[in-house]
């Protein structure tokens, strides 16, 4: 179980403090799929860093399990948006994986049976010695997939994973992430501004106001069998709900760019 | 739009009009036969404009012309003395080089990722860089006489700064989200500094070697005008000392087609042995 409570995060620099996020509470059970909702700069990705351990919380607490978090985990691996510097352009695919299993420390003898396994869940196995340069950005962004699931972790965070995609691929990229989560059960955190993805994937979103002092304003609990048509009366309310929610925000972050 | 265009290329044929751009056109095919065919004439255009020019518009004791020139040359080839200059001076340039750029690498690495040291040392480097080979000559000379030492002393000094400020660069920019990942992954602080961070360096360092590498052909020249008994840069003071502009012109040609075969060489061994840490695929 992931527990944020009351946390808050303050980034200093010389030109004073801003406070990104000010009493964000939330609590994710195991193998739950949760997407973070909100504009830019409503601190979402704030969150995801502080669940992932890369940056420490200003007030409040983050725990995994029983255990604060202090660090990167194991335990909690992230997928971040841009796949191209996420993954180590100098090894292919292949080698990629290899790279995780050997940071790792898991027994050789198992290489090429968790190598193959992850690579044919995303549809990779064919192009094991193509380098990241040669793959197609979906095609990257399911090899990132790949190998962070070879280290077996118990939450899944991700950045925006599917954001620079077209939108086609971004509709099978999410075909392929639904079909894994079903098959291994893993919590994920997904982090996201486009409403529609938020609603195909999510079993919970968390919808967050624009910075400073990002809070959580609503959970919404979507229980909805998947995969979801958009088209559906259900999912168009709810559509419609969250666009009301998130507007407010975008006109008071517009109405803040043009007073400077 | 498709007819039109394929009824243009069958009017084509029946006529055979377009045979001769059609010639052009498989010649242009090939780039690398182009480019070679196109580097050779500019070679040849030149030299010829270089032949007429000084045979009748400059003085060709001044500017000798290129026939004279290579008849010049092919003693010095035959018997040995161009090759053994050349040699003595790319020891020099190779020794200094290496070791220059190995220095500039340990180094560079530990300021890119020592905060402290950085901050301490860069400004000394700083400085210190705006002492060009050329300007430290003298001092070599006092330092470590005229013999080989003060010329590998010099290669290095150029080499070093170059190779430290692009490897240090290099390891800053080392994208953080590579380092995360690693991090998640469960890499410790030295696999991501080894496997991740370093390697990430590399096409930085590649950049500074081989900038190193031109200014080393840049400074062994004027090093061993000023401070040596052997080279080509001696070759080149003693033939203006005795007036040789032959010798002289024999000289700097061979300087262009060593400097070239050298940065040809050195893209050949990245190729082959660092081709896969050359290519970015990052967004940002």
């Amino acid at each position: 179980m992931l527990r944020v409570t009351n946390i808050r995060k303050i980034y200093q620099s010389v030109r004073g403090s801003y406070v990104a996020l000010d009493g964000v509470s939330l609590t994710i059970d195991d193998g739950e799929f949760v997407c973070l909702l909100g504009a830019s700069g409503c601190g979402k990705s704030t969150l995801l860093n502080i669940l992932a351990g890369f940056e420490p919380v200003s007030g409040g607490t983050a725990t995994f399990g029983d255990a604060p978090i202090t660090g990167p985990g194991r335990e909690r691996v992230m997928f971040f948006q841009d796949s191209g510097s996420a993954l180590l352009p100098w090894l292919s695919v292949e080698e990629n994986i290899r790279f995780a299993l050997r940071v790792r420390k898991i027994p050789k003898a198992e290489w090429a049976g968790i190598t193959k396994r992850y690579l044919e869940m995303v549809g990779l196995d064919t192009h094991r010695n193509k380098f990241p340069a040669e793959l197609s950005g979906g095609m990257r962004q399911r090899l990132q997939i790949a190998r962070g699931l070879a280290v077996e972790p118990n939450v899944l965070l991700m950045d925006e994973p599917f954001a620079a995609l077209d939108a086609l691929t971004r509709r099978r990229m999410h075909k392929v992430l639904l079909d894994i989560w079903q098959r291994i059960g893993k919590t994920i955190v997904f982090v996201t501004h486009d409403i529609a993805e938020a609603i195909s994937l999510a079993d919970r979103i968390a919808v967050m106001s624009v910075g400073p002092r990002s809070v959580i304003t609503k959970v919404i609990e979507i229980d909805l069998p998947r995969p979801r048509d958009l088209a559906d009366a259900k999912v168009a309310r709810l559509f419609g709900e969250i666009e009301d929610l998130l507007t407010p925000d975008l006109i008071r972050l517009d109405e803040r760019l043009e007073a400077h | 739009m498709s007819t039109v265009y394929s009824r243009e290329g069958r009017s084509a044929e029946e006529t055979g009009e377009a045979s001769a751009p059609r010639r052009w056109q498989a010649w242009a095919a090939f780039p690398a036969v182009r480019k070679l065919s196109l580097a050779a004439a500019s070679l040849l255009i030149g030299f010829c404009t270089w032949q007429v020019l000084s045979t009748y518009v400059f003085n060709p004791f001044l500017i000798p012309p290129p026939l004279d020139v290579f008849r010049t040359a092919i003693p010095m080839l035959a018997s040995g003395e161009i090759l053994s200059d050349v040699t003595i001076s790319m020891v020099r340039v190779l020794v200094g080089f290496t070791t220059g750029s190995l220095a500039g690498v340990i180094m560079g690495v530990l300021l890119g990722r020592v905060r402290l040291l950085h901050d301490l040392l860069d400004p000394i480097m700083e400085l210190l860089r705006y002492l060009s080979p050329t300007a430290m000559i003298p001092i070599a000379v006092i330092w470590f006489g005229i013999g080989e030492m003060s010329k590998y002393f010099l290669i290095f000094w150029g080499t070093f700064f170059i190779v430290l400020i692009n490897t240090t660069a290099g390891v800053w920019r080392a994208p953080l989200t590579r380092q995360r990942a690693a991090a998640c992954l469960g890499a410790s602080r030295l696999q991501i500094f080894v496997l991740v961070i370093v390697p990430s360096a590399v096409p930085y360092i590649v950049t500074g070697m081989r900038v190193a590498m031109a200014s080393s052909f840049m400074s062994i020249i004027p090093a061993e005008i000023l401070a040596a008994n052997s080279g080509i840069g001696y070759l080149l003071q003693q033939s203006s000392l005795l007036l040789q502009t032959n010798r002289i012109f024999v000289a700097l040609l061979t300087i262009c087609v060593l400097g070239f075969i050298v940065d040809r060489i050195f893209r050949l061994i990245v190729d082959k042995v660092l081709a896969r840490y050359m290519s970015f695929v990052s967004q940002t």
